[in-house]
């Protein structure tokens, strides 16, 4: 009998892609032969907003790159421009960056695992992870101001000091963390169902990790330690005590859980930087007006996604001359043509929530 | 035992049946804004003195001001924000020397409309000459009495 392939769109209103984004599928009955990923649907040419924009101006932007985790976007920008003026950014200032940072870490890698569950059928762990996110936003709320598009960092330091009712909130934060950790163990890593939809499923080899330049929990997922944080400590992260979590077989399933032992180890470095917390100014000596000299930069963080990094060209004038991101989602996804083919569509699902992308990032 | 993992789960959430709702019944129930969330702009006319720095400070040029003298001082006639491109980010709030800008808390800006969302924080009628007239006489009036008392302060200071 004679058959033939049949093309398939996925998105880009598909709520299992996460916002707008399309996967072309070619099907062999319900095995994928070809997958192509088609982005660009939330382009809103953020590289090119910034070149209208003077420096300070253009950091509520990076906030609508990678929404989840806005404080870290922020930090990969703020980065760059810092190096490029050369400002050394005041000690209270880099301890209040890693809390916020660590603290938004969090509540991207609680929309991950939460947002993957629902994508394999467990809608309960969704509900249970984003309860628990509910408190980071409000926490981040006393200090900026905002829940999701926080603007909080500066050049040279942040905006504000820590309000006086978020210490007692962080506290009982991280009093009651670890056991809402262990319950999405038990709803979600420890059920059969999902262990039987995700171990073994979209393997990513670590070599084909590291040739495809993939970053963060997707990279590290497949055995291979390499966390900017540990590699190539920036801001202040020598002076904590952490562990970078690590995968052995790099399927979905490792995928997923380095995202809730991230989780353990970031409110570790949360609670190690209250306790040291020091005293002192939050901006460094910063001109009214940004004129860094005629340069380049670049900078890189570890975001909660991957390696984000953010390079800026200076012309002299108020304005910058070209901004280019590199967002991690983006690269990442450049893999997911190869690693869905031969899977069937279900697992395409499951291979695509494992990698975590945030379509605000993916298309900038 | 296969299965375990999933009482496991039914455990978890059946324990959460008995304890209390983290959960509020929002138009009934409204939880509170910590004090510096960034809400619907507030505008207190009497401080602000039109600098405009607020404008400037925009990233998406959304506040749009009006000014005209008045005497000596710059007020303001015409202060409308353009908040369907405003991207909350508080820069003009931060940019207020006068803490004239403000947010407060109030987070229900939605409308039906697309030219409803403006929001309108001062519009008034320029200033009649007479007002204006009356505002000059007023600051003539008071560099008078000024130069008068630092006369008289000086013709003190020579006698002692």
């Amino acid at each position: 009998m004679k058959t033939q392939t049949y093309t398939l769109n996925l998105g880009p209103q598909h709520p299992s892609t996460h916002g707008v984004f399309q996967i072309v599928l070619e099907l062999d009955g319900e095995t994928v032969v070809k997958a192509t990923p088609v982005p660009g649907y939330l382009h809103r040419g953020i590289e090119k907003l910034a070149e209208a924009r003077t420096y300070a101006q253009v950091i509520p932007y990076t906030d609508r790159m990678d929404y989840m985790a806005g404080m870290l976007m922020n930090w990969g920008y703020v980065a760059a421009v810092e190096k490029l003026m050369g400002i050394e950014v005041p000690e209270r200032a880099e301890y209040i960056r890693v809390i916020v940072g660590e603290l938004s870490r969090i509540a991207s890698h609680l929309i991950a695992t939460g947002a993957y569950a629902g994508d394999i059928g467990g809608l309960t762990g969704f509900i249970y992870t984003f309860r628990d996110r509910e408190d980071i936003l409000d926490m981040l709320e006393m200090i900026s101001g905002s829940r999701m598009t926080f603007s909080y960092f500066r050049i040279g330091g942040v905006a504000e000091d820590f309000p006086a009712e978020f210490f007692p909130a962080v506290k009982k934060f991280i009093e009651k963390f670890p056991s809402c950790c262990d319950e999405y163990d038990g709803l979600i890593t420890g059920n059969e169902i999902f262990q039987v939809r995700t171990k073994k499923v979209g393997v990513i080899t670590p070599e084909a990790a590291i040739n495809y330049s993939l970053s963060g929990p997707v990279l590290r997922g497949s055995g291979i330690n390499y966390d900017m944080r540990k590699a190539r400590p920036y801001s202040v992260y020598d002076r904590f005590d952490f562990e970078v979590p690590l995968g052995c077989n790099g399927d979905c399933f490792d995928r997923y859980r380095i995202r809730i032992l991230e989780m353990r180890q970031s409110l570790r470095i949360v609670e190690q930087a209250l306790e040291q917390l020091p005293e002192g100014p939050i901006m460094a000596k910063v001109p009214k007006v940004l004129k860094p000299p005629a340069g380049d930069a670049y900078a890189e963080i570890e975001s909660s996604k991957g390696l984000f990094g953010a390079y800026v060209v200076s012309d002299g004038s108020p304005k910058p001359y070209r901004v280019h991101f590199r967002r991690p989602s983006f690269i990442n996804l450049g893999y997911l043509g190869k690693l869905c083919e031969g899977w069937k569509i279900a697992d395409v699902i499951a291979i695509l929530g494992s990698i975590d992308i945030v379509l605000g990032e993916v298309d900038c | 035992m296969f299965g375990k993992g999933l009482i496991k789960g039914l455990e978890i959430t059946w324990g959460w049946l008995f304890r209390k709702k983290v959960t509020v019944e929002y138009p009934d129930k409204k939880i509170v804004m910590s004090p510096r969330y960034h809400g619907r702009f507030e505008l207190d006319q009497d401080k602000c003195i039109a600098c405009g720095l607020c404008a400037n400070a925009c990233p998406n040029k959304v506040i749009q001001l009006e000014k005209t003298k008045l005497g000596k001082k710059q007020i303001l006639l015409k202060y409308v924000m353009r908040i369907e491109y405003c991207l909350f980010c508080g820069y003009c709030v931060e940019a207020c020397n006068k803490d004239a800008l403000k947010f407060s808390s109030v987070i229900d800006m939605n409308q039906y409309f697309r030219d409803k969302v403006r929001l309108t924080l001062v519009d008034r009628p320029a200033p009649t000459p007479e007002e204006i007239a009356a505002a000059e006489a007023e600051e003539a009036a008071k560099a008078a009495a000024a130069q008068a008392a630092a006369a008289k302060a000086k013709a003190k200071g020579e006698e002692g």
